[in-house]
């Protein structure tokens, strides 16, 4: 897996590096504002760019914008955005914007869970979705009172959330602790309660569940 | 206009119906003596001068706000005094008509205190005039000093503490990578960082309380347009904010909404609300109304900080909520320097 990486502060700057070669992922490239995340992906061809949203120099969301133009570029790129904030305006304009690769918003300290944002970061580049769970209740609590969420029980809804962030079915067994198979029946059950076209496609199904939650 | 309490104007009623009863009495008491002089006028007089003093008086406590009001009472006690004077030379038989003294030396006091006030208040007024603009305006450059300032403190928390709790936590979870050995040992570093994670959690709110930064990134209509996306209730946003105004002016809108939405979410019983933002000329109006039952008490602590905040702007801020038909809240906000 190709990164490159745009932060301005290098203290996260070469946290985030050593983290990820310890496992073994190759930072090719860095770049310190959005500018500079513009030239390197041009030059690297990266599989995934981790952004902060704020970058210099303006330091407001020069580091979203550059990521949703380099989403334009190179339709291919997953994009994982950081940030110390979970801001509705930003998420949904990165959940909106047009690009086949994967895309992720994850708060800046779940890069210490390791394996947790190893994952987010493989989901990405793999063309999948990595929301962080802070962003996917906010979408959650923006739905509710419409009535169609309300009817689902309790397992369904953490179901329903642990997909909204992204994950696997696999995943979302393990985190439950049930099997993959429970998953899959709870799956069909929001999927019929919500009235969402069911798909085999793990990654579509998810999209749908997103553009569902968004409308709220 | 104040209203004086019932029990003080009834005391003036009393006296004048007693006046009335007393001046009827003396005069049938005359009458019945076979019409002599008419001595009952006297009578009259001083029964009429008292209540004329009483209501000089009351008048003069008056406690509304009044200009010129030394001027009033003391053209109505010079006025009573006069007419007791007329009335007692009339009484008198009218003879040399001696109170033009008193008339004229009242009258010289008035014509005095009327050239007095005539030339000072155009000073006085001047420099209180010139006082509110030099307030006004360093209040408001108080206000901005202090909006930049917040957002420096924001963005000094983001780029100085909570990075470096962020690098402290990547630095905790590598290490507990490498602990796998050890699970606990892992354990504790696992532990830590949680706590890490906590902090950087309550900086955040922090940071967000005192200068959201979608505001400064984005405006006041992105700011509001998020707010209604986070609610816990469904949330209706109608913007027209034209220009940015002033940071503080931004500021003190968006914590309005944030505040109103907190009030209608949490009292609405989960009514909708909508939350209108416009410019109407050098104005900005924020508006938040939903139908929940309303009875909202404006001297409640989150309401009243808004006030506060509204009217350090010399804005203007009003609740209306009476039970059963939801609340308004609203801001008129002056956008001018």
């Amino acid at each position: 897996m190709r990164v490159v990486i745009a932060e301005d502060l290098a203290l996260l700057r070469e946290g985030i590096v050593a983290l990820l070669r310890e496992a073994g992922i190759d930072v090719v490239a860095q770049a310190e504002d959005g500018e500079g995340l513009l030239r390197i992906i041009g030059g690297h061809k990266p599989d995934v760019a981790i952004v902060d949203v704020r970058l210099p120099p303006g330091f407001t969301d020069e580091g979203l914008r550059a990521a949703l133009e380099a989403r334009k570029r190179q339709p291919q790129l997953g994009v994982l955005i950081l940030s110390a904030y979970v801001e509705p305006v930003y998420t949904s304009e990165l959940l909106a914007s047009s690009g086949e690769g994967g895309i992720g918003y994850l708060l800046k300290e779940r890069v210490g869970d390791v394996r947790g944002f190893l994952d987010a970061l493989e989901r990405v580049a793999e063309g999948g979705t990595a929301l962080d769970r802070a962003v996917v209740s906010e979408l959650m609590h923006a739905r509710d009172g419409g009535g169609a969420l309300a009817q689902l029980t309790p397992r369904e809804r953490e179901v329903l959330e642990l997909m909204a962030e992204g994950r696997t079915n696999a995943a979302i067994a393990r985190a439950m602790v049930v099997q993959p198979g429970a998953v899959e029946k709870h799956i069909s059950s929001i999927f019929s309660k919500l009235d969402l076209p069911a798909g085999d496609d793990h990654h579509r199904r998810v999209l749908a569940v997103l553009a569902y939650l968004r409308e709220g | 206009m104040a209203v004086s309490p019932p029990s003080e104007s009834g005391a003036l009623s009393l006296q004048a119906a007693l006046s009335a009863l007393a001046g009827l009495l003396v005069t049938l008491i005359w009458a019945f003596t076979g019409f002599g002089v008419f001595w009952p006028g006297w009578v009259w007089l001083g029964l009429g001068a008292a209540l004329g003093v009483h209501v000089v008086i009351r008048r003069g406590l008056n406690p509304a706000p009044e200009p010129h009001r030394a001027l009033r009472i003391q053209g109505e006690a010079s006025a009573l005094l006069v007419g007791i004077e007329v009335v007692a030379w009339a009484l008198s038989g009218f003879g040399e008509f001696w109170p033009i003294w008193t008339t004229l030396a009242l009258g010289t006091g008035y014509a005095a205190h009327v050239l007095i006030l005539r030339q000072r208040p155009a000073r006085r007024e001047a420099q209180l005039e010139e006082r509110v603009d030099e307030l006004t305006r360093t209040r408001r450059g108080a206000l901005d000093v202090q909006a930049a300032e917040l957002r420096r403190i924001e963005r000094d928390l983001h780029d100085g503490a909570q990075a470096r709790l962020v690098a402290l936590s990547m630095r905790l979870g590598r290490a507990e990578e490498k602990l796998a050995d050890q699970p606990e040992v892992a354990e504790l570093v696992r532990q830590a960082r949680e706590e890490a994670g906590s902090a950087i959690a309550e900086l955040r709110d922090l940071a967000r309380g005192i200068a959201p930064p979608v505001l400064a990134d984005r405006g006041l209509a992105a700011a509001v347009e998020g707010l209604g996306r986070r609610a816990q209730i469904p949330v209706a946003v109608e913007t027209d904010v034209g220009d940015r105004p002033p940071p503080v002016v931004e500021t003190a809108a968006y914590f309005v909404a944030a505040e109103a939405l907190t009030n209608s979410a949490k009292h609405g019983k989960g009514s909708p609300a909508l939350v209108r933002v416009e410019r109407e000329d050098d104005t900005l109006v924020v508006e938040v109304s939903d139908k929940g039952p309303g009875g909202a008490d404006p001297a409640g602590s989150g309401l009243l900080g808004l006030r506060q905040r509204v009217q350090a702007l010399d804005g203007r801020f009003t609740v209306v909520s009476p039970p059963g038909e939801g609340t308004t809240v609203r801001a008129e906000l002056p956008c001018g320097s």
